[in-house]
C-alpha cells in the first residue's frame, strides 16, 4: 500500500489555479456568446454595412467573433480576479484582524485654543 | 501613541461581522477644496450645458447612434473614423499614467465623475441637514416631523438631480430638445425612459450611498496605482518628522519644551477625510488625494500660529532628504509618447479627407467583352460625402487614360449623403491580362483639395493562343 514511488496527486498553485479559472470562464462564456450572436446576425448579411473596406468570409467572421468575445470576456474574468486577490485583506466586514476606525475626538478636547467653530 | 493600529481580535461571544462605519466628512475650506469646486463646476458644468448647445446646426455633442454619426463639437464622426477613437482611448490612459506617475492620483481627487458627483451630493446633504455635527445628530435623533422633513427633502433633491443627470445623459444619445419636449408630452419612447432611469438610479446609488466605497472596493485604478507610482510621485503626506510626538497643549506653550512635535492631535483631518482615514499612519490605498487634510491642516497650523505644510503634497524621496527628480524616465516616456500621440490625431484630424469612395466589382459576372476591343467590369460605388456642404465629384482612372467610365447618376451629394452608383468600366485589351489594379481617383470639382485615391480590380481575358 505504502508505495512511496507514485507521488500523490499534487494540488495547483493559487496563481495556477487562477490562470486556469479566468482561461476557462472566458472560454466558456464566449462559446455562450458566439453562439448567439451567430444564431441571429449572419456575417455575409453585413456586408453592404461593412465598416472595413474589405469582405470577410463567413468563416474568417466566425473566428474573429469568438476571438473578440473570448478576448473581452478574458479581460473580466481576468480582472475580476485581481480585483479579489488584491483587495483590502483586514478591511472586510467579517474579516478578523481589521483595523479600528482612526480615532475622532473633538479638536478643542485637548487643545484648548483651538474653537471648533473656526472650522465650519 | 494613541493611535494604535494593533489588529483588533474578535473575542469570545463578540460578532465577526462588523458594519462599514457612516463616514460624516466635515466640510472644509482652503486652496484645494477652492480648485475642487472649481472642477466641479466646469466638469459638471460641460456635462449639463454641451447637449444644449447647437454648432453648425447640429448638436454641439451628440452620439447619434441610429445613423451612426457622433457629432462633437463641430466636426462629424463616421463609423470609418473609429480609429480616432481608439486613439483618444490611448490618449485618455496615457494621460492617466502621465500624470498619476507626476503627482499621484489627480483624477481621484479631482476629475472622477464618482468624486464630482458625490460632491455634489454632499453639498446638498450639507444644505438640508446641516453640518458634520448635526448630521450626527440628525440620525441619531428620533423620527420626528423636523427629521422626516428633513430627510425627505434631502431624498427629494438628491432623486431630482438624478433625474436630471440621467435625461441629459440620454440628450448626449438622442437630440435633446426633442428629448424633453417628449418628456414634456409624456411621449417618451421605452428605450429611452429605460437608460434614463437606469442612469438615474446609478447616479443616486453612487454618489448618495456608495460614496467612497466604490474607491474603497470597486475602482481598479486604486489597486494599479502602485504600478504608476515611485519615490518621486507628489502625494499627500503627513511629515511625521515635524509632527510627532503628537499631543495637545496650549497655544503660547512651547513645545521643545512639552517634548512634543507640531501635531497638535485634533484629529481634524481624519474628519475631513471622505473615506475616513487617519493620513498620519502613511499612505493607504484608500486615499483617492482630495487634500482636504492639506486643507484643515493648514488652517490649524494658521491657528496655533506654526508654519503650514504638516500635512502636504511631498513625495517620498522628499521626505526622506533625498534628492528630487521631476524629470525622469518614465516621465519622459509618458511625456513624449502622450505628444507624439495627441498631436498625430490632430493633424491627421485636421488633414482628413471628408470623401470616401469604395469601388465593389459585381461578384456575379467576370467581364464581357465588347466590340472596338474593350472589355467591360462592372461595379458598385459607395461613395460617401462626409462635408457639411454638398459637393460634386469627378471620377478618373489615373493609370489608363483609355478606360471609359459610365455611370447610371451623377456623383452630385448632398451633405453627409451616402450613393450606391451602378459603375461600367470599358477598359481596352491593351491594358493586360488577367487581374489588373486600376488606380482610380475621386475629386470634388468646387474643392479640389477633397481628394482620394482608391484602387479597382479588373478582370481581363486571357489570350491563351498567342
Amino acid at each position: 500500500m505504502n508505495d512511496t514511488s507514485q507521488s500523490l496527486p499534487g494540488r495547483w498553485s493559487r496563481g495556477k489555479r487562477d490562470l486556469g479559472i479566468a482561461l476557462w470562464i472566458a472560454f466558456l462564456s464566449a462559446c455562450v456568446g458566439t453562439f448567439v450572436i451567430f444564431a441571429v446576425l449572419d456575417p455575409d448579411a453585413l456586408n453592404d454595412a461593412w465598416v472595413l473596406p474589405w469582405e470577410m468570409g463567413r468563416r474568417l467572421a466566425y473566428s474573429l467573433g469568438f476571438l473578440f468575445l473570448f478576448l473581452v470576456s478574458l479581460i473580466a474574468s481576468g480582472l475580476t480576479i485581481f480585483m479579489i486577490r488584491t483587495g483590502p485583506k483586514s478591511g472586510h466586514a467579517s474579516g478578523t484582524g481589521r483595523r479600528p476606525p482612526p480615532e475622532i475626538r473633538s479638536p478643542e478636547e485637548e487643545n484648548p485654543d483651538l474653537d471648533i467653530g473656526d472650522f465650519k | 501613541m494613541k493611535q494604535d493600529s494593533a489588529p483588533e481580535k474578535p473575542g469570545a461571544g463578540e460578532s465577526l461581522y462588523r458594519k462599514e462605519p457612516k463616514i460624516y466628512a466635515r466640510q472644509v475650506k482652503g486652496t484645494f477644496a477652492r480648485l475642487r469646486v472649481i472642477a466641479v463646476w466646469v466638469l459638471l458644468g460641460l456635462y449639463y450645458v454641451l447637449p444644449w448647445l447647437n454648432i453648425n446646426g447640429n448638436q454641439a455633442v451628440l452620439f447619434d447612434l441610429p445613423a451612426r454619426k457622433f457629432y462633437i463639437l463641430g466636426l462629424t464622426f463616421w463609423p470609418q473614423d473609429f480609429v480616432y477613437l481608439a486613439l483618444l482611448m490611448i490618449t485618455a490612459g496615457l494621460s492617466l499614467f502621465f500624470f498619476t506617475a507626476l503627482a499621484g492620483r489627480l483624477w481621484c481627487g479631482f476629475a472622477c465623475p464618482q468624486t464630482v458627483w458625490t460632491e455634489t451630493f454632499m453639498w446638498i446633504e450639507q444644505w438640508v441637514e446641516g453640518d458634520r455635527a448635526k448630521r450626527m445628530k440628525l440620525d441619531k435623533a428620533p423620527w420626528t416631523a423636523d427629521k422626516i422633513m428633513r430627510k425627505s427633502a434631502k431624498q427629494a433633491l438628491w432623486i431630482l438631480f438624478a433625474a436630471w443627470t440621467g435625461f441629459t445623459f440620454v440628450g448626449f444619445f438622442s437630440p435633446i430638445r426633442e428629448l424633453g419636449a417628449n418628456i414634456a408630452s409624456l411621449s417618451l419612447g421605452p428605450w429611452e425612459t429605460f437608460w434614463i432611469v437606469f442612469y438615474s438610479f446609478a447616479t443616486y446609488g453612487n454618489a448618495g450611498f456608495l460614496r467612497e466605497q466604490v474607491c474603497k472596493y470597486m475602482c481598479p485604478y486604486a489597486r494599479f496605482q502602485s504600478a504608476m507610482f515611485d519615490k518621486d510621485t507628489l502625494i499627500i503626506s503627513y511629515d511625521p518628522e515635524r509632527g510627532e510626538p503628537r499631543g495637545g497643549r496650549r497655544k503660547k506653550d512651547n513645545p521643545a519644551e512639552k517634548g512634543l512635535g507640531d501635531c497638535i492631535n485634533c484629529t481634524l483631518c481624519v474628519q475631513v477625510c471622505p473615506t475616513g482615514i487617519d493620513i498620519r499612519n502613511g499612505l493607504q490605498y484608500e486615499c483617492i488625494a482630495c487634500a482636504a487634510c492639506i486643507d484643515v491642516c493648514d488652517q490649524v497650523m494658521d491657528k496655533m500660529e506654526y508654519p503650514r505644510g504638516l500635512i502636504r503634497y511631498t513625495t517620498e524621496h522628499s521626505l526622506k532628504h533625498k534628492t528630487k527628480h521631476v524629470i525622469r524616465p518614465r516621465i519622459i516616456i509618458y511625456g513624449v509618447l502622450l505628444i507624439a500621440i495627441l498631436g498625430g490625431t490632430i493633424w491627421s484630424m485636421t488633414h482628413r479627407v471628408p470623401l470616401r469612395a469604395d469601388l465593389i466589382r459585381d461578384r456575379n459576372a467576370l467581364y464581357r467583352e465588347l466590340p472596338g476591343n474593350l472589355v467591360e467590369n462592372v461595379y458598385t460605388l459607395k461613395i460617401t460625402n462626409m462635408d457639411n456642404a454638398p459637393h460634386r465629384y469627378d471620377m478618373r482612372v489615373l493609370n489608363n487614360d483609355a478606360v471609359e467610365i459610365d455611370m447610371d447618376k451623377p456623383l452630385s451629394l448632398q451633405a453627409e449623403e451616402v450613393l450606391g452608383v451602378s459603375v461600367r468600366l470599358r477598359i481596352p485589351r491593351s491594358a493586360g491580362q488577367g487581374v489588373q489594379t486600376l488606380d482610380i481617383e475621386f475629386q470634388s470639382q468646387d474643392d479640389p483639395s477633397i481628394r482620394i485615391e482608391t484602387t479597382a480590380k479588373a478582370l481581363m481575358p486571357m489570350d491563351f493562343g498567342n
